[in-house]
């Protein structure tokens, strides 16, 4: 009996277009659409360029050793090379910066001086620079004319950069924000699994179609049909979300990370997740099926969008100022147990996630059994 | 008795659609319910079939209080909706195969019984169709194959004839005759009364959720004072002679407008002679005679005032 109705259960839900272009069709162009809009800001690697200036070479830079040492240490080579320094006379210095060769041209004298040609990120860069420079140099004047007990050790200090914070990494990728687009975009497709379990509903309660009404009169118990229903519909769903998700790894190249399982367990959980929320508004909403369905459809959409679809940093925004929306919210739990399978190397948040998400989906199946169990109607 | 109703009470609402109803369903039959639309037939069959709740009353089919978990009971009922209850996602052969395994387990049995219910309400040549390709009539004839397919010894009808061209609905009333023949008890409902008069062995009027009157169609046609009514066109009658016709035997009314002449009789034998006999005897020139036995119509009039299609 299981295999006959889910099979034709299954045949049912693949066959209907409409269901199809939403659970599946929608979300791919989704995908497209999103990968094509972010694609430069995925694509981009900001990686900074020293900032090209020239300092004039003149009696009072060379006699200026601080200065001259501070500006080696920001022009040596390496990671943290700030600027990329030439030192040349006033007339080269000049020539350099209309020709755009450099940013900016250092003078320097009483006070140290910026020419530039333009106002720019680069040109703020070179004035917050000096501008330290002098701050910090007025500063230790000021301590070293009022305490002038050991000159050479507090110039050590100073010059020394000290870091008080460690920089741990919790796993090889890089946080990035743009992916939690793509994951929200697999939990609304989860989410969007509920026009299955909404459809399932109909298709089994009397009062709602004359298919529910047929069905009732047959001689085979109710919470079967509605359990062997279910796994149809779990079923295509997940198989509709493992398209999704293969097309966005394998064609736009989305990182999931290397924890496979890990991230078609997500699905799965989504999955129940979706088809149980479905069958929730299908039994308790009691409405035209329009109505119902225009119900699930804002509540996916809504859903999703606190958890970051349109707006990237809406997921930080829900968890700062309503946390527990972060909870409760099925979509931004999906798409938290993706991404803390990215982020992080320990899986306690990922199962956290995934543990909120199956509560949740417990809560709406029993609640949808207990009122589906019903037999007799008051009407028809 | 296959299906016992006992004082069946419904309330919708304010609305009282069973009215302490009772039925009782004898094997071989094609038991009618015959009644206006709202008279409650769909109810009844909805309360025997333990969809719909009831206020009071006692409901037992094949001997057994019959309830949503009577599946032994269920196992024999086959069902034809008012509604097309079908799925369009799948094709006349799924729909059939899918609604007989929930009776039939065995799948080369299912196989059988699936072909011959595709045969039986002619098909075959439609099994691979979506019902959305399907014609109206159709499509009820898909809806009558889902019912029945599974063998039931018990079957509800609910009016399985509605909008349905006059081809599809002389097949589906021949594919009904052949059932009965075949040993299945039907309860059919319609508010057609030429269908209840051709097809029902017994028939069960009711309105306003009450039986009215039980019977044989010509039983049911026997509880009413009129017989046969003839219209003969006449031209210019003058009133003497409608009052002379009055006085012939078994006349119950005779009435003259627009140049017809209509004559009521309440029995007797070769009314129609009598009262021709008559109008050649006054050298009373006519045209076209009709002569026409009462009806359903009359008996629903007769009881209640009204006309069973009001």
């Amino acid at each position: 009996m299981f295999m006959h109705i889910f099979g034709y259960r299954l045949k049912c839900l693949a066959r209907d277009r409409e269901m199809v272009f939403w659970t599946l069709i929608f979300p791919l162009i989704l995908a497209t659409m999103f990968h094509f809009a972010f694609d430069q800001l995925m694509g981009r690697q900001e990686t900074f360029r020293p900032i090209r200036a020239a300092v004039v070479g003149s009696d009072a830079y060379r006699q200026n050793v601080a200065f001259r040492q501070a500006l080696d240490a920001l022009s040596r080579p390496g990671e943290g090379q700030l600027i990329e320094l030439t030192v040349t006379d006033d007339r080269e210095a000049r020539r350099l910066l209309e020709d755009g060769a450099v940013s900016g041209v250092i003078t320097v004298g009483d006070p140290i001086g910026l020419t530039v040609s333009q106002s720019g990120i680069e040109q703020s860069i070179l004035k917050a620079i000096l501008d330290e420079y002098a701050h910090t140099y007025a500063t230790i004047t000021g301590i070293l004319e009022e305490h002038p007990t050991d000159p050479a050790g507090l110039l050590r200090e100073i010059g020394q950069r000290r870091s008080y914070t460690q920089q741990i990494s919790f796993s090889s990728a890089e946080p990035d924000t743009i992916l939690n687009v793509f994951y929200v975009l697999i939990a609304m497709t989860c989410l969007y699994g509920g026009f299955l379990g909404l459809r399932n509903t109909t298709d089994v309660q009397a009062d709602l179609s004359p298919q529910g009404a047929r069905r009732s009169v047959a001689p085979t118990h109710k919470l079967g049909v509605v359990l062997y229903d279910l796994a149809a519909a779990l079923t295509i769903s997940l198989a509709e979300v493992t398209v999704l998700l293969a097309y966005l790894v394998l064609v736009l190249r989305v990182n999931f990370g290397n924890q496979v399982w890990y991230v078609l367990l997500t699905c799965l959980a989504g999955c129940i997740a979706g088809v149980s929320f479905g069958a929730f508004i299908g039994t308790f909403a009691r409405k035209s099926e329009g109505v119902k369905t225009a119900i699930l459809s804002a509540s996916s959409m809504t859903m999703s969008f606190l958890a970051g679809l349109m707006i990237v940093n809406m997921k930080d925004i829900i968890a700062r100022k309503a946390p527990f929306l972060s909870y409760i919210n099925p979509a931004a739990l999906i798409a938290d147990a993706f991404y803390s399978l990215y982020v992080f190397a320990s899986h306690r948040r990922f199962f956290l996630n995934i543990g909120l998400l199956l509560l949740i989906s417990a809560a709406m199946c029993t609640l949808s059994f207990l009122r589906l169990r019903r037999d007799r109607y008051a009407s028809l | 008795m296959l299906v016992r109703v006992q004082n069946l009470v419904k309330r919708y609402g304010d609305v009282l659609a069973l009215d302490h109803f009772n039925l009782e369903v004898g094997e071989g039959e094609i038991l009618g319910l015959l009644g206006p639309n709202g008279s409650g037939k769909t109810t009844t069959i909805n309360c025997i079939l333990s969809l719909l709740k009831y206020d009071k009353g006692a409901i037992e089919v094949f001997g057994k209080p019959m309830a949503p978990d009577a599946y032994e009971s269920k196992r024999n009922i086959g069902v034809v909706m008012q509604n097309v209850a079908v799925f369009q996602e799948l094709r006349v052969e799924e729909n059939i195969d899918y609604f007989c395994g929930m009776y039939v387990n065995d799948a080369k049995a299912r196989r059988r019984l699936v072909d011959e219910a595709i045969e039986f309400v002619g098909l075959g040549e439609f099994r691979r169709f979506y019902p959305k390709k399907l014609s109206g009539g159709l499509l009820r004839r898909l809806n009558i194959a889902c019912g029945i397919a599974h063998k039931p010894k018990l079957i509800f009808m609910d009016e399985p004839t509605v909008a349905v061209d006059p081809q599809s609905r002389n097949k589906i009333l021949e594919g009904i005759r052949e059932l009965n023949r075949q040993g299945a008890t039907v309860v059919y409902t319609s508010h057609y009364m030429e269908e209840v008069e051709q097809l029902c062995t017994r028939i069960v009027i009711m309105d306003k959720g009450k039986t009215l009157a039980t019977g044989t169609k010509d039983e049911l046609k026997a509880m009413i004072n009129d017989g046969e009514t003839v219209t003969v066109e006449l031209y210019a009658l003058q009133p003497d002679h409608v009052a002379n016709i009055r006085q012939l035997p078994h006349v119950a009314r005779a009435e003259y407008a627009d140049n017809r002449l209509a004559v009521h009789f309440d029995g007797g034998q070769h009314n129609l002679l009598t009262l021709l006999d008559y109008l050649k005897s006054r050298d009373l020139s006519f045209g076209r005679v009709f002569s026409e036995q009462p009806t359903l119509n009359d008996v629903f009039l007769e009881i209640t005032g009204r006309q069973l299609r009001d």
